[in-house]
């Protein structure tokens, strides 16, 4: 081989050792760009993504701040509930773990599909709830097993607890989770999806100091989202506890009476009302809300308890000491997974447990208004308690023939024994002389046809209607015969049984026009209130009338005095038209009540206050379809009161 | 020649580099085991050693003996390849032999072998042959079995780089451009062919690397995390023992195939870039060297081990920065591994060894 061929070759493969050489340079080079691409060029983006890889960022529930009743007994707490979840970005395949999870604790299909579908719609590094309320044996072996399981975890929550079960109902409300339209709201819902909100009564009213300040935990974890470690941020500030007026033994005692009424409890394992109970769906939806009372009333027919509402008020301080509705439910039903079934049955229900009949249940204030026109009346001067009328039975206005409620007249009546009988003749003649303007003042200086100011949600203003009202509402002008039927508080009128108790706490006080309040007051001294400003003598001569129809020969609610001893009471009748009775039905002679169809009888009100000589309690009852006021929602309130009095001692 | 004379002629700078590589090497291996030298980075440091004073060791053998015998060692490589495959008992993959209880991946060595094959037959050609295309074959047939063998392993990154190294023996011997040309247009024709040859596995690998967002936790799943950790380790790293990333098992193979992702997150930009040039002068060193040794044997030896060096590094970079798909190729003298470690040092020994040992061939 010759030298120059060698050399040839020599310098071939220095320029092809130079290129290789060069290659590596180039391809260095490259290597080099692509490291300043994702390491600086692109750092932000990538130090965001490793953030979230390592960290798992948990919102810490605030406990939630319990409901006490004046006596400091418990009425909505949290109980520990442990909670299965499922993390799907550290699932290899969810079917899979939801069979392996299957055999350690109990998952209906439902819940399964419900896993599957939040897999689908939320991001994969969200928790979903799989199970609620572990047992302590699917603790000890989901404990065993779940480390085995990549994606699943389970952890402590706070569920809230109604230790009185429906008894305090109304005035809690309830918490359930979150909704997507709160989330709308309120962007920071969106983490805690597990927590409840406050739907309704205190735990809405109050939900800001109830719910407390979420904290926020970062938790370290690896690839298979095991936890390493807790590095905390913020802890969670819990809400704040609250203390309320209401008395739990007088709201049970209360809630007893009210459904009781004058009705007598049943056997519920006898064959025949077993058989009863499957015949009748009113029946039936009773033992299905929890409330397994039935009844038999005084024809011995099965009856569901009554339905209404009692307030109890205290008339210095405001303070709600009970607070009823029936049908009541049990709030412990929605803080965990509320069952469709049951939350329509609630809804559907004719007689709409969910409604808190207290502040929300507008009805007809009937003879119980009559204290309005009467103190309207005296204070303008239009009469004194000498003003004598004289009731024949009925009164002529126009073409119209207006009738008092007996037929054969009251006779010779002043505003004592008017409103001792409730003779509806006198008011009549009294309203029409005072006018609907001035009824429509008075009635508001009582509280009536406005918000009380409880704060509970969804209070209802109630009707006090005039002629501005009128034209405003039907387009049409006020007419004296509207001016006649209100004065008997119908037509028009409506009030709530918390705004008739209101009304009644004013005459009973009156000095301040107290306004109602479920948060205990702390001290003794009574919240500052506006004057009441209404005449002391009118106030006196109607306390007087209130006082007759206790303790008078011909008191509508003779029977049912407050004893003697615990100071006697004084009260007001009331008792509502809920449908006129027919000429047909006239003439067949039915005419009691207890002989129509349950939802077209009277209903039943009654108003109060006692002791007579130092006034305390203003309570009001209404009983749905209950009768006469007399008969039926005053010996409510007496056995309340008295109740109430044995516990004061 | 004496051996004072010897222990002078090795190129010390050479052991240098590799030792600076082998401490960061240790020091990411401390830190993938969330600060311990156990299990690897003190055994990464003893094998080092050992593998250093191997160097020298080979750096006294003559050369001549490496060159009579390189045809031996190529042939022994396959029979041991066809061993693997013929003994091995993994679950579709067979890549390694046990021998007394240590773990041995044959095909490591292998890329050596060939590299010395192939230099010896074309130190051996006449100049006016480099010029026919026939005289070309014998080295596709000293690639192409070990490639096919360690293709079946399956290998795909230990395969890519002894075809890479292999070819740029040939490339270097002075393949004409137009057989370059004609042979880059015939490998992306037999890409097709290629792909059918590959597992589903690997399918995957590359159908995720086009799109690594379509299967975020599967095959996608770690040229994710590694980018996640590279990009996250910005300039200047999170620092030494603190990336989260790495010591949270985000990463997969973090020891192994993802040691740079590691030391990117830990030491950033930097860091990486640091470790890029002691590649890249070590890669120039050792092409330097063939500059300077006069046999062509020695020369093609010398580019060989060069560039198998660089190209080791060059497929481990650009997997784990995504640019090339998930193949499996480790860091050389970085990542933890006997095998790949002791070829990396018995090459450096063979290049000292040409250089102590270095003179014309008499033959030819």
């Amino acid at each position: 081989m010759s030298r120059n061929k060698t050399k040839d070759l020599r310098r071939t493969m220095s320029r092809r050792g130079l290129l290789l050489g060069g290659g590596a340079v180039v391809l260095t080079s490259i290597l080099g760009a692509r490291l300043f691409q994702l390491q600086v060029a692109e750092n932000n983006r990538y130090r965001r993504l490793s953030d979230r890889n390592q960290f798992d960022l948990r919102i810490v529930a605030p406990t939630r701040g319990r409901l006490f009743d004046r006596e400091m007994r418990l009425l909505a707490g949290n109980a520990e509930s442990f909670q299965l979840y499922i993390t799907p970005l550290y699932v290899d395949d969810l079917q899979q773990t939801l069979a392996a999870l299957g055999q350690i604790v109990d998952l209906t299909q439902k819940q399964i599909d419900e896993v599957f579908a939040a897999a689908r719609k939320g991001p994969s590094f969200h928790d979903i709830i799989v199970r609620d309320d572990l047992s302590q044996r699917e603790l000890a072996r989901l404990a065993v097993r779940s480390p085995l399981l990549s994606g699943v975890s389970f952890g402590k929550s706070l569920r809230r607890i109604y230790p009185q079960g429906s008894l305090a109902c109304h005035v809690t409300g309830y918490v359930s989770p979150i909704t997507a339209r709160e989330i709308v709201r309120n962007q920071a819902l969106e983490k805690t999806p597990h927590l409840g909100t406050g739907k309704n009564g205190i735990e809405l009213a109050h939900e800001q100091n109830l719910r407390g300040i979420p904290g926020r935990e970062r938790i370290e974890v690896n690839a298979k989202g095991q936890p390493i470690r807790v590095l905390r941020d913020v802890g969670a500030i819990s809400g704040k506890d609250l203390q309320l007026s209401i008395d739990v033994g007088l709201q049970l005692h209360s809630a007893e009476i009210l459904r009781r009424g004058q009705l007598k409890p049943v056997e519920m394992g006898s064959a025949d009302v077993q058989r009863a109970l499957a015949k009748d769906d009113d029946l039936k939806a009773h033992i299905v809300l929890g409330d397994s009372l039935i009844l038999r009333d005084e024809k011995d027919r099965l009856v569901p308890p009554e339905s209404g509402a009692v307030v109890v008020m205290d008339i210095y301080s405001g303070e709600i000491i009970s607070l009823v509705s029936a049908p009541m439910f049990d709030p412990n039903l929605f803080t965990g997974r509320l069952l469709t079934r049951d939350w329509r049955r609630l809804n559907a229900h004719p007689r709409k447990p969910l409604l808190n009949r207290v502040t929300a249940g507008q009805y007809a204030p009937g003879s119980t208004f009559k204290m309005v026109v009467g103190l309207a009346a005296l204070e303008t001067g239009v009469i004194s308690s000498k003003t004598q009328f004289n009731c024949s039975g009925d009164m002529q206005l126009g073409n119209a023939r207006f009738h008092c409620w007996r037929d054969e007249g009251h006779g010779v009546m002043n505003i004592i024994s008017a409103l001792e009988q409730s003779c509806d003749v006198f008011f009549y003649e009294v309203a029409l002389k005072t006018g609907i303007r001035k009824i429509k003042n008075m009635a508001h200086r009582l509280g009536l046809g406005e918000v009380t100011g409880l704060g509970l949600p969804g209070e209802k203003q109630g009707i006090i209607p005039s002629h501005e009202w009128k034209l405003a509402n039907l387009g049409k002008v006020w007419t004296p015969g509207e001016t006649v039927v209100s004065s008997i508080g119908q037509g028009y009128v409506l009030a709530t049984p918390l705004q008739l108790a209101v009304m009644t706490a004013r005459i009973a006080n009156g000095k301040h026009a107290v306004t109602p309040s479920l948060v205990k007051s702390p001290g003794d001294t009574p919240p500052a209130f506006a004057p009441l400003d209404v005449d002391p003598g009118a106030l006196s001569i109607i306390r007087q009338g209130m006082f007759e129809v206790m303790k008078g020969g011909l008191g509508t609610a003779r029977k049912y005095d407050l004893e003697a001893s615990f100071g006697g009471m004084a009260g007001k009748t009331g008792t509502v038209q809920v449908k006129r009775i027919t000429k047909a039905q006239r003439e067949e002679g039915i005419v009691s009540n207890i002989d129509r169809p349950w939802a077209e009888r009277d209903h039943a009100l009654f108003v109060a206050y006692a002791p007579v000589k130092q006034p305390r309690y203003a309570i009001s009852v209404v009983v749905e379809h209950g009768g006469s006021g007399s008969s039926t929602a005053a010996p409510v309130a007496r056995d309340i009161l008295t109740k109430l009095m044995q516990e004061q001692g | 020649m004496t051996g004072l004379k010897t222990l002078l002629r090795i190129p010390w700078h050479l052991l240098l580099l590799a030792g600076v590589l082998v401490l960061v090497g240790s020091l990411a291996l401390y830190s993938a085991s969330q600060g311990s030298w156990q299990p690897w980075a003190g055994r990464h440091a003893i094998r080092a050693t050992i593998g250093m004073a191997l160097v020298v060791g080979i750096a006294f053998v003559d050369f001549g003996f490496i060159r009579r015998m390189s045809y031996v060692f190529l042939a022994t490589a396959i029979l041991v390849l066809l061993a693997v495959m013929i003994i091995g008992t993994g679950q579709g993959v067979s890549r390694w032999i046990s021998i007394g209880g240590v773990n041995f991946q044959p095909s490591e060595p292998t890329k050596i072998a060939v590299i010395l094959a192939l230099a010896r037959y074309f130190g051996s050609q006449s100049h006016d042959r480099m010029h026919s295309f026939i005289w070309y074959l014998p080295a596709f047939v000293i690639i192409g079995i070990p490639f096919a063998l360690i293709m079946k392993q399956p290998d795909l990154g230990t395969a890519l780089m002894l075809l890479f190294g292999g070819l740029a023996v040939v490339f270097s011997a002075g393949l004409p451009w137009r057989y370059v040309l004609g042979s880059i247009a015939a490998v992306l024709a037999a890409v097709p062919l290629l792909w059918l040859q590959l597992h589903a596995y690997q399918k995957a690998r590359v159908m995720t690397f086009f799109n690594p967002e379509s299967d975020l936790l599967g095959a996608g799943y770690q040229i994710t995390q590694s980018k996640i950790a590279l990009g996250s380790g910005g300039v200047f790293g999170k620092g030494f023992l603190m990336g989260s990333q790495s010591q949270l098992n985000y990463l997969p193979e973090k020891q192994t195939d993802f040691v740079f992702t590691m030391i990117g997150e830990e030491f950033g930009f930097a860091g990486n870039i640091f470790i890029l040039l002691i590649y890249l002068l070590l890669t120039i060193a050792i092409l330097r060297i063939s500059y300077r040794v006069k046999s062509r044997f020695a020369q093609l030896t010398c580019v060989g081990i060069g560039m198998m060096v660089f190209f080791y590094m060059f497929v481990n970079v650009a997997m784990v920065t995504g640019l090339l798909p998930v193949v499996g190729a480790p860091l050389p003298l970085i990542s933890y591994g006997g095998t790949s470690m002791l070829t990396v040092f018995i090459g450096f020994g063979i290049v000292a060894s040409a250089i102590v040992h270095d003179r014309r061939e008499r033959t030819l």
